[in-house]
């Protein structure tokens, strides 16, 4: 079994990840000084918006004071809280593009699989009367059944009919935005908006904002987030279906002899993937929106990809680096709305960041291709 | 050949005036991760001469070769070619090709939806003056080639993929001479033939050398070198082991260099002397006593009644297979590669479902079971791929030994995994089979793990649930003499326990040495089922060719 040390992990990935993202940061400075915009300046609201932090005086917002070094410091809590509101969709879709990768399966169909799960926690949270201890569950539950089934449909196609699952999820996206914009247009939609959008969900199925940054975005859906990636970082080392899940990722031919079902348990997975990513849009719905409206999912099933991957696909990693994109987009706006610097310059970082990430992982599969390229040159035994 | 080397004194050092050397290779090391494949090896390969290279699996024979062809750059080393000065760096096979260097790889590399003819001109492709491809040239140069070679027989517009084994390697050896080879190295070519038709690409070889062609011939058979070579390095442990001319050595001889020890294991050397007397048949009551009839009377564990399998995907249908296998017993299937052994293996197994027909074990129909519950009733399988279907290669030695037992009681029995009694599962094993990998003991990721470590992990899995049946496929394909030996240890025990054993392998020896009974695939069809008295190099071989038609009992 794995189990890697604290220090071997903070020697390799994270230390690398971490360079990745001062190179990003740094590249970025560079085009920005190029364009003449006051870098530090920026930089420094990037850093207050992400994380919270602040020198200085207060100034009257929800806050938490220190002082550091005879220096006032500042944790400004309404910051902080939309950096982790940002993650919340990034970590379910992360885990679901996670979830099947591991299984052997590109899943690009989050975003689609989120829209859908908005749209059935939209139309579940329209029930009333219902005590929130039960409608909560039920919206999300809801949403995550019908991510569910739209996940598991590229794998029941690439059993049964072998067609490949990145091409079926990715055209798959189309018809789940078309269906949702059809279904709207066809009963769903609220007739006092104007805007294709569901009618507003019961309150009863509102998920609470964080006591301490009301202004926030951040809710409940946040902790479920996480106890989603934990739980996933303990289902592939710990239970027998991860144990199965990783075979079947990793080796289908040795699991498949070895009396895995393999199709089995790959649209298990798919259907777990899709379970995270319609959870993720019915956590949008209930936290943020309170109704299905046009863009609920925004680009975060396709981020959930970029997520995963420099999350090294377990679920810890993922967690990080959700929190970091979450934290690197909201610090964007906020750097924005402080020095006039586009807020798409955290696309950029987050690109230069994926691709230092990117060429690490070819450089691995190059050496694990030479290894194998030894081995069967010489097969030598003992 | 233009002079026989045959009257120099030293084997080992050649002092051959009236040859000219075409290749040197001086102190040539090539490394991949955790190996040295090639340890300063020197050779010379002489002009005109049928020069063998001899050494087991894992020798370095495909690496010295892939150098040579220009797909691997050594190290250190040089190569040195002809009369230069100065040594040759190929940049890849295109360089090595233009020098005149040709080669016939085991896995060869035709292209299937191609003809004979488009795959023999492909990357010299012979063009009209308006640039069209100019099929009629290449037809009449081939043509020319081929009867040369005595190869008119040899259908041009064949689909490549409808060619057989035998046939297939022609049309490289076609393809390498069209290239204008000078140099024709082969890469273990008689491994998937069939005696007769190995003798017939020997014939061919020997008309290649008369006409001036240099052949480097590798391979683990000593029979072939013997037969057949001028001369002969033996590679051991990527060194070069000694050069000597086939004239003045001995298969004993060449037999120590390879395997390097005075005394060989009991198994590894009967085998081998069997194999390099040509008498396969004689290993046979040296092994074990016979038993069959008694065992058969124990009842039989296994028993494929007249199974047929479709086509599908490029598999070889499998046409009305009987057999039976006792508790007790081995019974081996000999053919040439790809007769249908896989297809059998997997049938019994349930990997792949049969058309038609039934398969019992002890008496129960298990022909509608998938994989696991077969395994719930005793069928053990080592699969003939070890990589890719008999280990997860990206886990580690303790992930892999659970690899189909993760829903035991005593691995769990459900939802988690214990951890910790697979651990000590797993440290157990590595004891009893003696898992050799490295620091991290179970944990150590098999990928790391040489060929037959990683095979011990196959057969301990197979083996440690107590099969009833135990379908082995190619258990020894690609490991040295110590891991086959234990693989031979292993199967022998899995017998003594009772349980019946089908032995798949295309090494004929190993088969005859341990099989009870020895069935015969030929195009998906068993052509006989011999008896141990009866199964001998000789009958075997002629029914694998489809030659003769034996008796199916």
């Amino acid at each position: 079994m794995k189990r890697p040390s604290l220090s071997g992990i903070l020697h390799s990935r994270a230390l690398f990840l971490f360079g990745c993202v001062l190179g990003g940061l740094g590249i970025a400075g560079v085009i920005m000084a190029a364009c003449g915009y006051p870098v530090g300046a920026a930089y420094g609201a990037l850093w207050t918006g992400a994380t919270g932090i602040q020198t200085g005086p207060a100034d009257g917002l929800s806050q938490i004071g220190f002082v550091i070094a005879g220096r006032q410091v500042h944790i400004h809590l309404f910051l902080f809280a939309q950096s982790l509101a940002r993650a919340t969709p990034l970590i379910l879709t992360g885990l679901a593009v996670a979830v099947g990768l591991r299984a052997g399966l590109f899943n690009i169909g989050a975003q689609g699989q989120m829209v859908l799960g908005a749209l059935g926690a939209a139309v579940a949270g329209q029930a009333h009367g219902l005590s929130p201890a039960i409608h909560v569950p039920l919206v999300l539950l809801t949403g995550a059944a019908v991510g569910a089934c739209w996940g598991a449909i590229p794998a029941l196609l690439k059993s049964r009919r072998g067609v490949h699952e990145v091409l079926s999820t990715i055209l798959l996206n189309y018809v789940a935005v078309n269906l949702a914009a059809y279904l709207i247009l066809h009963g769903l939609k609220d007739p006092e908006r104007m805007a294709a959008e569901t009618r507003e969900i019961a309150a009863s199925a509102w998920l609470g904002t964080a006591p301490f940054a009301l202004q926030s975005n951040l809710t409940g859906g946040f902790l479920i987030a996480v106890v989603a990636a934990v739980g996933f970082a303990a289902l592939l080392p710990w239970t027998a279906w991860g144990y199965r899940l990783r075979a079947v990722g990793l080796g289908p031919e040795a699991a498949e002899a070895a009396g895995i079902k393999v199709d089995r348990t790959r649209i298990f997975a798919m259907a777990l993937s899709g379970a995270l990513a319609g959870a993720a849009g019915a956590i949008e719905v209930m936290s943020v929106h309170h109704r299905y409206v046009e863009g609920v999912a925004a680009t975060y099933g396709f981020d959930g990809i970029a997520v995963a991957l420099l999350g090294g696909l377990s679920g810890i990693g993922v967690l990080v680096s959700a929190l970091f994109f979450g934290a690197l987009e909201s610090g964007a706006a906020f750097m924005e709305s402080q020095t006039n610097v586009p807020a798409d310059l955290a696309v950029i970082v987050e690109g230069i960041v994926i691709l230092f990430a990117g060429i690490r992982l070819v450089r691995r599969s190059r050496a694990r291709e030479h290894i194998e390229e030894g081995r069967q040159a010489t097969d030598v035994s003992a | 050949m233009s002079e026989p080397p045959s009257n120099s004194t030293n084997p080992t050092a050649q002092p051959i005036a009236r040859t000219k050397a075409l290749v040197r290779l001086e102190r040539v090391t090539k490394r991949f991760p955790g190996i040295v494949a090639n340890d300063r090896i020197d050779l010379t390969i002489q002009a005109g001469e049928f020069h063998a290279v001899i050494g087991e699996n894992g020798a370095g024979k495909s690496t010295l070769l892939n150098i040579l062809y220009g797909r691997y750059r050594p190290d250190e080393g040089q190569l040195i070619f002809e009369g230069d000065d100065a040594p040759c760096l190929f940049a890849g096979p295109a360089d090595a090709i233009r020098r005149g260097i040709g080669l016939v790889s085991q896995h060869y590399a035709s292209i299937p939806a191609l003809t004979v003819l488009e795959n023999v001109i492909l990357g010299q492709e012979p063009t009209t003056a308006g640039g069209l491809l100019n099929v009629r040239a290449a037809r009449r140069r081939i043509g020319e080639l081929a009867s040369r070679l005595g190869l008119s027989g040899l259908d041009l517009d064949m689909r490549a993929d409808r060619l057989s084994v035998a046939a297939g390697q022609k049309v490289e050896v076609l393809k390498a001479l069209y290239r204008g080879a000078r140099l024709l190295m082969l890469d273990e070519p008689t491994a998937t033939l069939a005696p007769s038709e190995a003798d017939a690409l020997f014939v061919l070889l020997h008309e290649l050398t008369e006409a001036g062609t240099t052949l480097l011939f590798v391979t683990h058979k000593l029979r072939e070198v013997i037969a057949h070579s001028d001369r002969v390095t033996v590679l051991r442990r990527g060194r070069n082991a000694g050069d000597f001319l086939t004239s003045r050595t001995t298969e004993a001889e060449l037999l120590e260099r390879m395997v390097g020890r005075s005394s060989p294991s009991p198994m590894a050397s009967t085998i081998l002397t069997a194999q390099a007397e040509g008498k396969g048949d004689l290993s046979v009551d040296l092994l074990s006593d016979s038993l069959g009839e008694e065992k058969r009377s124990n009842g039989s564990v296994l028993r494929v009644e007249r199974v047929s399998t479709r086509a599908s995907g490029g598999a070889r249908p499998l046409v009305d297979v009987s057999l039976e296998v006792a508790g007790g017993e081995v019974v081996g299937v000999a053919g040439v590669d790809g007769s249908g052994q896989r297809e059998l293996a997997e049938v019994i197994v349930g990997l792949r479902g049969p058309d038609t027909g039934a398969i019992l074990l002890d008496n129960m129909s298990i022909a509608r079971k998938d994989v696991r519950e077969r395994m719930g009733l005793g069928v053990g399988f080592i699969p003939e791929d070890r990589q890719r279907a008999g280990l997860v290669m990206d886990f580690t030695i303790a992930e892999d030994l659970l690899l189909g037992h993760e829903r035991e009681r005593k691995c769990g029995g459900g939802l988690f995994l214990r951890r910790r009694a697979m651990q000590a599962r797993a440290d157990t094993a590595i004891k009893t089979y003696d898992i050799r990998g490295g620091l991290l003991g179970a944990r150590q990721s098999v990928q790391t793990l040489s060929g037959g470590n990683q095979q011990k992990i196959v057969v301990a899995r197979a083996i440690e649930s107590a099969p009833r049946l135990l379908v082995a496929s190619q258990p020894t394909r690609g490991l040295d003499v110590e891991a086959s030996e234990f693989v031979y240890r292993s199967l022998r025990e899995v017998q003594e326990r009772g349980a019946a054993i089908l032995l798949f392998s295309l090494d004929l020896d190993e088969l005859l040495a341990m099989s009870d009974r020895v069935a015969v695939l030929f195009d998906g069809r068993i052509v006989g089922i011999l008896p141990r008295g009866q199964a001998t190099r000789d009958t075997v071989g002629a029914l694998m060719t489809g030659s003769v038609s034996g008796s199916a009992p």
